[in-house]
């Protein structure tokens, strides 16, 4: 069930299986640790960090939708200098790898937060949020194109050696060409996909039901659409892609797998039902087995073949 | 707190679209406080999604009450529960209210279902040897929580919006009168009351210990998402962790700080 990230890397990220938990929907780490066993996930990515402390949008912040949920946190964070000081010397003594998810205005912050993250005991690997849709207006992203993204990427991968996963936005320009540019500049992996731009109008008071007006769409609603952005980037790198958008299951892993995902994220679900990554954990080697296959290594991107008479 | 499946014992409709479930939560039953919350799924399948928090109404040995209206998706499925259905639960959860040791006349401010957690907490007062009294504002007389589900020893106000029972008037217009009895004051209910209610004891009463029960669209309950948070005078601080009970002074209420209709 393992999985590796950043073979080439100077610290490669070797993972005991393929289930992670989303930025954004596991805090830190030690809050479900109360209720569920999380030294048996994959790993785990931290709440997107900045530079700075940040206090987010003004609420309201999140709001139901069909099969989903829109946020507008607006990347409420205690910043760089205190995960590098109280978060990391708990995740150093855990066994399961933590993955910094960090969040910059322009590549040079990237590049900075990278460099002090670099050697801190406790951080196995860095994701790139460069495509947050929520702290700017309208839902921009920072890195909306395949160049500011490979910027971003290039700058990161000077100054650390860590392993590098780039988290893409779905509504960029030119995917595969942001997606390949990205693996040129550096990136170990990919993750695929951030959420989407949306907002819901409070019928009873004909105002946004979001003080952001705008918030990012996740949950099953935009499970059909990761999917098939998984398996388009499949096609056109040949690092490890990482997919995420609504899975609730072990047959929703087995989609994004089939997909062409070496690994997989739970984010909206876990508020549903905490236990869902440890249950894809255990059903996992049983419904590859049951396929017959060893290991779910073997699976991945099988969609891609010749189909099956 | 623990993730758990309750057992539905009694669903009993105590005032129109209002109903008393009585669960089987076994211990995690035993730490449910007044101000908590249980975190329940609702209905069978992925619709809603979301789970919905529910306050504790009050807690027996092994049984929690919730008082649940049916106002939305979820609710309108909790509030069709039978006695045997098993409810995934989640909690109990947050900071409940708190009672101060040397207070001795409590008065406490309930709006709408926000009475629920105010019933539990009075009941504890009044073992301990308090005074409670209990004002309660609702729509209409049928929507005025049964004065025959408190315990005797609470003096019990109320006021109508549309004066068919008690004051005709908000339920904070009786607070003018209470405030200078009251050692400490407790509350729970819509926005706009809990922020006239603060106003009012800034104003007359500015030194008057008070607990206000604030309630936010909620995602994990477990303090992660930052979903749920309101405008404090420490900054934004989550209704699931930080809250649902917090100091009413602590609460920042510039225009438009807590939601657009606060």
């Amino acid at each position: 069930m393992h999985v590796e990230i950043g073979v080439n890397a100077k610290r490669p990220l070797r993972l005991e299986n393929p289930v992670l938990t989303a930025s954004g929907t596991f805090g830190y780490g030690t809050e479900y640790a109360k209720i569920v066993d999380i030294q048996r996930l994959g790993a785990i990515v931290s709440k997107g960090i900045t530079l700075h402390p940040r206090r987010g949008n003004r609420g309201p912040r999140i709001v139901e939708t069909p099969a989903g949920m829109l946020n507008a946190i607006g990347l409420q964070n205690v910043g760089l200098r205190k995960v590098i000081e109280q978060k990391a010397p708990i995740w150093a003594q855990w066994d399961v790898p933590v993955i910094v998810n960090i969040a910059g205005d322009t590549a040079d912050e990237f590049a900075y937060m990278a460099e002090r993250l670099d050697g801190v005991p406790g951080v196995a690997a860095l994701e790139l949020n460069i495509s947050c849709p929520n702290v700017w207006e309208g839902g921009r992203v920072v890195g909306d194109d395949a160049a500011s993204s490979a910027a971003i990427t290039a700058a990161v991968r000077q100054r650390t050696g860590l392993p590098i996963i780039v988290k893409l936005s779905p509504q960029i320009a030119d995917i595969c060409g942001a997606a390949k540019a990205v693996e040129d500049a550096g990136a170990d992996a990919i993750s695929l996909i951030n959420t989407y731009v949306g907002m819901k109008i409070d019928t009873k008071t004909a105002r946004p039901a979001l003080a952001n007006v705008t918030g990012g769409l996740s949950g099953p609603a935009i499970r059909p659409m990761a999917v098939w952005l998984v398996y388009l980037v499949s096609q056109v790198v040949s690092i490890p892609i990482i997919g995420l958008g609504g899975i609730a299951s072990a047959e929703d892993a087995l989609e994004f797998i089939f997909a062409g995902a070496s690994a997989i994220q739970v984010g909206t679900m876990t508020f549903v039902e905490p236990r869902t990554g440890l249950r894809i954990v255990e059903e996992l080697p049983a419904a590859a087995a049951s396929r017959g296959y060893d290991s779910v290594a073997e699976m991945v991107g099988l969609a891609h073949q010749a189909r099956r008479s | 707190m623990k993730l758990f499946t309750a057992t539905v014992i009694e669903n009993e409709e105590i005032m129109p679209a209002t109903h008393v479930l009585t669960l089987d939560a076994g211990s995690a039953a035993y730490n449910a406080a007044p101000g908590q919350f249980l975190h329940i799924r609702c209905g069978s399948g992925g619709w809603p999604l979301l789970r919905r928090p529910m306050s504790v109404y009050r807690t027996e040995g092994r049984t929690v009450q919730l008082m649940v209206r049916d106002v939305g998706e979820g609710s309108h499925l909790l509030v069709q529960s039978k006695p045997g259905d098993e409810l995934d639960c989640l909690g109990p959860s947050g900071c409940g209210f708190r009672l101060e040791s040397k207070a001795r006349n409590l008065l406490m401010v309930g709006g709408g279902y926000g009475v629920a957690p105010l019933v539990g907490l009075a009941e504890r007062a009044i073992a301990r040897g308090a005074n409670v009294t209990l004002a309660v504002g609702a729509a209409t007389d049928a929507l005025v929580f049964p004065a025959s589900l408190l315990p005797e020893e609470v003096e019990y106000l109320v006021a109508t919006d549309d004066g068919s029972a008690g004051h005709h008037g908000l339920v904070t217009d009786l607070l003018p009168d209470r405030l200078p009895w009251a050692d400490a004051v407790y509350s729970c209910g819509p926005l706009p009351m809990t922020a006239t209610l603060a106003r009012i004891m800034r104003e007359r009463a500015p030194r008057t210990p008070g607990q206000v029960a604030m309630e936010e669209r909620m995602g994990c309950s477990m303090g992660v998402c930052l979903g749920c948070v309101v405008e404090t005078r420490k900054g934004p601080m989550r209704v699931c962790t930080d809250g649902p009970v917090f100091r009413v002074g602590d609460i920042v209420w510039r225009e438009g700080a807590q939601g657009p209709d606060a």
